[in-house]
């Protein structure tokens, strides 16, 4: 890519055999280092954009600074929301699965070329989205795409928003196709070999997105670009929600998908340890493929339109997909406990004190998956169909999901960063102390930030509004005071910025460093309990997916059948706000 | 396949767990009587309710003893009527709809909260047993002013609180007062 | 690699010398007595998570009883 990075390549074989080994990863497969490193620069872009304006936003909603008006907090929470969730979760996952994929199938893809289609569709998908959220801000431009994240029909955006947004779901589609060629050529090779872990991860999780995003690309390709456009009228509003929904519950397992690769792969080998069971680790990629789709109606808890029934119905296939999350805290700490004890850990708890605490990529994945554990419990609150009239809608959500993606994915990604950002660009990490102290504060800012939203949603605070109070009436804490609660998360949230920068800073330092990485040549350990100790049924994708599209066709066939019996495709009497294109049919009659 | 016993007891308690998490929401539900925001409130067309025989005139009815109706029609960016006065000791059932894009009616501090989608009405019944006052945030974004869509409950001593022959305006002046702001804001 | 993953081979398979020489490990890579399947019980996993599934189930109680339900007036119809 650039003469620093082939100077690096260059010391590896010649100066000095042992900086860059031949079996190291950016030596055997250049070009898919390329690719992750191109990946991993859009996340981190979105991430930089994304976090400024998180920090915005929460000095402004707690009136601490203002800098903006809040008509425009809208569109930075837009631009948030899809940046964060969307393009820097998607990224960086496309580079942990290129990465992975190719490491444990042991060959690139099939055509660099096709490889370098899905990263430009992904990419022409996000200036097209992320520029038309953007040109919001600017008044002399006549786009503007003030959504939100969810981009509820009958609030419109401006069409670009919507195609770049099918545009970008294209790329990850053609992402996933690169990835499963490189798989059917590795079967070829290896006709009773089982799957290579990671790469068994990276087949499940792409097949629950292709059946996830049908539900957002019937949303945006049939309904709302046509509606955008103005070519067609505008869609049930119901219908558009409850699609969303169908891809907006399976999207959050999609962007946690690479840190429980990280934490099952990863994670056991910075800890000393290895994998304590390789079979389970494959029950969890398949229960989250069963179970990530069936459960949007839970999003829905609160709406009209939908029977209790249907709801019920969701609730406890939501239940149950607890059950692979609460496996996996039991596999990934105890293949950290196998680290500790063969560090000489002792005792029940004393053991903790014998892991790699100094390691920022340990470290870092630790205290998400902390975080990821208390993330959880409010998202039980959330699930729990009845009492979700206590959190709807209210700060307590974005609590929660800024300890789930905020932090569980955001933060294990920062510090897997820290551990493959040397191995994808061959240079060593900047410093280690550093990245050590951001990941810490992280951490800290969240906590208070997190805990505060909580306990504000508890009071009643609605989520997603710019101003800080109403003029007809206050809100109660239980515990505390409003204000005081406004200033923690403006002070957890400023912590988190800096946190922020702190890690941008290290990348790009170590992006820059010309002394080369070291400890290339290692590979991940195996499991303990390795992949023959488990049925040989659960490599049986088509199966796994087969089961899959039918537990999704038992939970939404009734749900969207009596919407559409209800209301029907194009209600009656819905408009678009703000209206973009006058509709091509009411200027034609 | 091999998986640990201790893997086999934590598999055991958390299939524990989430068979509890079940039970406590059918107990919510059987028991403590709670009921989720279905579909029982209908459709209505969204930019025809000036014609619907219940939201044109967005106000409280009474239907019974100690039975209310309130038809609450949310729309960039106020809720009518506002503010919403109802007895104490009295079961009120909430029908909420929009006029224009999606909306939230979160009575601030208690567990009525819904989501106001426009073609479709959330119907929900709520027992006020002591004289309170509320508040009435929509909880979803619903445009630029969106910070600004806040309404109120005012649960009234029963003898304070009126409604007239027809059974429409409460205390008279304020609901008239707020359906000629909503009229205004719809129009404009 | 796909060996490496692939299988449970004998532990000293997996100690290669530059195992965990990536500065990412406080220990010796060169480990004295490492930990087979039949000799590892993560009897302090075990403990964590019984403490979490206390928390989590008195949280969920308080949560349920005492902020929800005590939280009327509550949807009922």
């Amino acid at each position: 890519m650039s003469t620093p990075t082939e100077s690096i390549l260059n010391i590896g074989r010649t100066d000095d055999e042992t900086a860059l080994p031949a079996e190291s990863f950016i030596v055997k497969y250049p070009t898919v280092a390329r690719v992750v490193r191109v990946c991993f620069a859009y996340a981190f872009v979105a991430l930089a954009v994304g976090g400024l304006f998180g920090v915005i936003q929460a000095l402004h909603r707690t009136n601490v600074i203002r800098v903006i008006d809040s008509a425009d907090y809208y569109t930075l929470l837009t631009a948030h929301g899809v940046f964060l969730a969307i393009v820097f979760t998607i990224f960086f996952l496309a580079g942990v699965f290129a990465w992975a994929n190719t490491r444990s199938l042991e060959r690139p893809p099939l055509n660099p070329r096709f490889t370098w289609l899905w990263v430009g569709t992904m990419s022409a998908g996000t200036l097209l989205s992320g520029g038309s959220i953007l040109a919001g801000l600017v008044a002399e431009i006549d786009v503007s795409a003030d959504v939100l994240f969810t981009f509820y029909a009958p609030l419109q955006a401006h069409p670009l928003f919507y195609i770049g947004l099918a545009l970008f779901v294209v790329g990850t589609w053609l992402a996933g196709i690169d990835w499963f060629r490189q798989y059917l050529d590795w079967r070829a090779d290896n006709p009773d070999e089982r799957i290579p872990l990671q790469s068994f991860m990276v087949l499940t999780t792409m097949l629950m997105w292709y059946l996830s995003t049908l539900g957002v690309a019937i949303e945006v390709v049939v309904f709302l670009i046509p509606w955008s456009l103005g070519l067609m009228p505008a869609p049930t509003p119901l219908l558009t929600r409850t699609l969303f929904w169908f891809f907006g519950h399976p999207v959050v397992y999609f962007w946690l998908m690479p840190a429980y690769l990280m934490w099952y792969t990863v994670l056991p080998k910075l800890s000393g340890g290895r994998l304590f069971s390789d079979p389970l680790a494959r029950v969890v990629f398949v229960l989250f493929l069963l179970l990530s789709t069936p459960v949007g109606i839970h999003h829905q808890y609160l709406d009209p339109g939908i029977a209790e029934g249907f709801k019920f119905i969701a609730m406890t296939n939501t239940m149950f997909l607890l059950l692979p999350s609460l496996l996996t805290a039991f596999t990934v700490v105890a293949s950290v406990e196998h680290g500790a004890r063969q560090n000489g850990g002792e005792g029940y708890f004393g053991w903790l004190t014998a892991l790699p605490w100094r390691d920022p990529a340990f470290t870092g994945m630790m205290l998400a998956g902390l975080m990821f554990a208390a993330g959880g419990f409010s998202g039980m609150v959330n699930a729990g169909m009845n009492i979700n009239y206590l959190v709807h809608n209210t700060i307590w959500v974005p609590g929660h999901f800024h300890l789930t993606v905020g932090t569980a994915v955001a933060l294990t990604f920062m510090a897997a960063a820290y551990w493959l950002v040397p191995r994808v660009t061959g240079r060593a990490l900047y410093s280690r102390p550093i990245g050590l102290f951001q990941v810490v504060l992280w951490f800290i800012g969240m906590t208070f930030m997190s805990a505060a939203m909580h306990r504000g949603g508890l009071a009643g605070i609605p989520r997603r509004t710019a101003e800080p109070e109403y003029s007809k009436f206050t809100f109660e804490a239980v515990v505390g005071t409003i204000s005081s609660l406004r200033l923690q998360i403006a002070f957890g949230g400023v912590l988190l910025f800096v946190s922020l920068v702190i890690f941008l800073a290290n990348i790009a330092l170590t992006a820059a460093n010309n002394e080369p990485a070291t400890g290339l040549k290692t590979d991940l350990p195996p499991a303990l309990s390795g992949p023959e100790q488990s049925p040989q049924v659960l490599d049986e994708l088509k199966l796994w997916a087969i089961i899959a599209i039918v537990l999704v066709i038992l939970a939404y066939s009734l749900p969207l059948w009596s919407i559409i019996n209800g209301a029907g495709f194009y209600q009656d009497g819905i408009t678009a706000s703000p209206q973009v294109v006058q509709p091509v049919l009411e200027v034609l009659i | 396949m091999h998986v640990h016993n201790y893997e086999k007891l934590w598999l055991l308690a958390s299939l524990a767990l989430i068979v509890g998490f079940i039970s406590t929401i059918v107990y919510g539900a059987v028991g403590a009587g709670v009921v989720m925001v279905n579909d029982e409130g209908g459709q209505v067309n969204a930019s025809g309710l000036s014609e619907h025989p219940e939201f044109n005139d967005p106000g409280v009815r009474k239907v019974g003893p100690n039975e209310y109706e309130a038809y609450v029609v949310a729309q960039q960016f106020a809720f009518s009527p506002d503010p919403i006065e109802v007895p104490a000791n009295s079961t009120v059932t909430f029908y909420v709809t929009s006029r224009d894009v999606v909306h939230g009616f979160e009575v601030a501090g208690t567990n009525a909260n819904a989501m106001v989608v426009p073609g479709e009405v959330s119907k929900m019944t709520v027992e006020f047993n002591e004289t309170d006052e509320y508040g009435v945030v929509c909880n979803e974004y619903c445009g630029q002013a969106h910070h600004d869509m806040a309404g109120e409950v005012i649960v009234k001593e029963p003898g304070n609180f009126t409604l007239d022959d027809a059974g429409e305006s409460t205390t008279a002046q304020a609901t008239n007062g707020t359906d000629e702001t909503a009229n205004g804001t719809g129009e404009s | 690699m796909v060996e490496a993953e692939a299988g449970s081979e004998t532990p000293a398979d997996v100690q290669a010398p530059d195992a965990y020489a990536d500065g990412t490990l406080v220990r010796d890579p060169e480990v004295e007595n490492p930990l087979g399947q039949e000799d590892f019980d993560p009897k302090g996993t075990l403990a964590l998570l019984l403490v979490y599934f206390i928390i989590l189930t008195l949280m969920w109680t308080f949560m349920y009883y005492v902020e929800f339900l005590g939280n009327g007036p509550t949807v009922i119809g």
